[in-house]
């Protein structure tokens, strides 16, 4: 393999890890939150109004972000009925072949998202909510998040193309 | 092309893309993807991140990562191996015992958890090897495994029935309450079940010799603080939200607290547990969520194109089906997409379409709720795609084989149907209940 894409691989490899890794933990700060809003309501008697919301920026961010990390680690879910059968070989093969469906999807993806977020920083968009937030912000890690994911599917389509040569790459 | 072309060629699409092994959200993505562009030309170009979007909304969907995190904590802390021996010990003196006990931790479990996966990890891991250990017949109780753990998603909480309540725009809490007592008469069936199937056959299950049961009632009743954890985490959880304690989300997120505080308190929350949880928490997410996000794009496509209409008109005015034989029609075509397609992705596709026209045949939409659930438990166990049958092969011990896997639901999915047929006939089962608590207020 060329030196350039073992050093592509390399490096999105561990921009996802570390990304994913971080997102990982974020679910802490969802339970925080909610449970935070639960306590304010019954408790103190002071109900916020943010918190749901906020838990819901909270969990797009981790699934979207996190997207690439659980792609590293193989955690999507395929339908083996025919796949399991094969070698490893075979598999890489296939995948060499079909991932570029992947990237097609994950392309349309990426430019709905940053029409969507061209749109939101254009005229402001808020959330229509008692809290009134901003759609900027979340609308930006989408993108990225989704980038990320696009990058991380390129990687894997390297790495399965190496499989599939019987060299490793690395 | 017409449009019931469209809709065939899409799924014919989705399913040769699925037999290729590429992972399930990229397959229907793409698909969705391009039959948009091909539709509706370059303008669509947006449409599968704009679809994708309306999974922000669903906030509801908070409850899933929870219910994801609360399962492995319980199956990894080792709260369920207490259950465990509670039930052994219990039901240990009857034939087929073990069998019913495992049933009996499942329903137990079920109500803690709003996804079968934890009640499939906790039964492969603990009550498998067991009762293997006992010469139990491995396929009677693979069997048993896998239909008790898919009590998770009719007993609240159910994830499934959140997702069923966003779709139908039906209150959780009803839902959940309707899932109540069907989910007591189907372990109540696999029970049955077993006790015939070990009384006509009593190889399949030898009982426990005496000996290793004798304990003084002390000590039995000692083993029953097991069930005060989990007795615990149903009342926070599902107690506050039917209460109008907490919100949904709040009381998901009070269940994961809660399961985390039980783990502490048994000094079992160890560093690799906790990184387990979370790894795994982050990549059953994800999958779920990814899938959704590609399945909402190509219900927006199906939407386009006016399939509604197109599933009503061939049902009523082509076929001229009576409402009842409609509804078994739609049963039956889950049960076959079941098999092909991937269950989450089939309840965000399908349910849309479904739903309006349940509505508008005078059916109750709780009703029907909880006949997908049922319908959607049958699907997680069928071959080839089925979430507890990958669960199974990754998780059973490595002397029990595919063949054994596939063979042991059998028995099981028929009684299954059985217990769909009579909440078809007798929507009472699933309506008594949340009629009885809301009339009262």
């Amino acid at each position: 393999m060329p030196k350039a894409i073992v050093y592509y691989v390399k490096w999105v490899d561990y921009i996802s890890t570390k990304l994913g890794r971080f997102t990982m933990y974020t679910i802490f700060l969802m339970i925080a939150v909610l449970l935070l809003g639960a306590i304010t309501r019954n408790i103190i008697n002071m109900p916020l109004s943010w918190t749901v919301e906020m838990a819901q920026f909270i969990i797009t961010g981790y699934y979207i972000i996190g997207g690439a990390y659980s792609m590293q680690l193989e955690d999507h879910v395929r339908m083996d009925l025919l796949y399991e059968r094969y070698s490893t070989k075979t598999k890489a093969k296939i995948d060499v072949a079909t991932n570029i469906f992947l990237v097609i999807y994950l392309v349309t993806l990426l430019i709905g998202s940053i029409s969507s977020t061209m749109y939101a920083i254009e005229y402001g968009q808020r959330k229509f909510s008692e809290w009134n937030p901003s759609m900027i912000p979340i609308k930006v890690i989408m993108v990225f998040g989704i980038f990320l994911m696009l990058l991380q599917s390129i990687s894997t389509f390297f790495k399965d193309l190496a499989t599939a040569r019987g060299i490793k790459i690395s | 092309m017409s449009y019931e072309a469209i809709a065939l060629t899409m799924f014919g699409g989705m399913l040769v893309m699925l037999l290729t092994g590429q992972r399930v959200f990229a397959a229907i993505g793409f698909i969705s993807a391009t039959a948009a562009l091909f539709l509706y030309g370059t303008g669509a170009i947006e449409m599968p991140f704009n679809a994708a979007f309306k999974l922000f909304n669903w906030y509801p969907m908070l409850t899933l990562p929870m219910f994801i995190y609360m399962g492995y904590i319980l199956s990894e802390t080792g709260i369920a191996d207490d259950l465990y021996g509670m039930f052994h010990v219990w039901f240990g003196p009857v034939r087929g015992g073990l069998a019913i006990g495992t049933i009996g931790l499942m329903v137990v479990i079920s109500a803690m958890n709003g996804l079968s996966v934890a009640g499939m990890a906790i039964g492969a891991t603990i009550a498998l090897p067991e009762m293997l250990r006992r010469n139990y017949d491995k396929v009677m109780i693979t069997g048993v495994v896998q239909a008790g753990s898919s009590l998770g998603i009719l007993v609240p909480p159910s994830v499934v029935l959140v997702l069923y309540g966003m779709i139908a725009r039906q209150p959780v809490g009803r839902l959940w309450l309707a899932g109540i007592l069907p989910g007591f008469m189907m372990a109540g069936l696999f029970i049955l079940y077993i006790v015939i199937r070990c009384w006509l056959q009593p190889h399949l299950a030898p009982t426990v010799s005496k000996e290793e049961l004798k304990m003084p009632l002390g000590e039995k009743l000692k083993l029953a603080r097991a069930g005060i954890i989990p007795f615990l985490i149903f009342f926070f959880m599902t107690g506050l939200f039917i209460m109008g304690i907490t919100s949904l989300v709040e009381s998901s997120a009070v269940g994961a607290s809660a399961a985390t505080v039980a783990a502490l308190a048994k000094r079992r929350l160890t560093k690799e547990v906790m990184e387990e949880t979370l790894r795994q928490t982050l990549g059953v997410t994800c999958m779920f969520m990814w899938i959704i996000l590609a399945a909402l794009c190509f219900g927006a496509v199906f939407d386009g194109i006016g399939a509604v209409k197109a599933i009503e008109s061939l049902f009523i005015t082509k076929w001229s089906l009576t409402p009842v034989q409609v509804l078994i029609m739609m049963q039956l075509s889950y049960i076959v997409m079941g098999m092909f397609l991937d269950d989450t992705a089939m309840l965000v596709i399908v349910a849309p379409l479904y739903v309006p026209l349940i509505v508008s045949l005078g059916f109750d939409a709780i009703w029907y709720g909880v006949l997908y659930t049922i319908t959607c438990q049958i699907a997680y166990m069928t071959p080839p795609f089925g979430y507890n049958l990958f669960l199974m092969r990754a998780m059973a011990p490595d002397e029990i084989t595919l063949p054994d896997i596939y063979n042991s639901i059998v028995p099981f999915v028929l009684v299954m149907t059985l217990a769909l047929i009579l909440i078809m006939v007798f929507p009472q089962i699933a309506l008594w209940l949340p009629n009885l608590v809301y009339v009262k207020g």
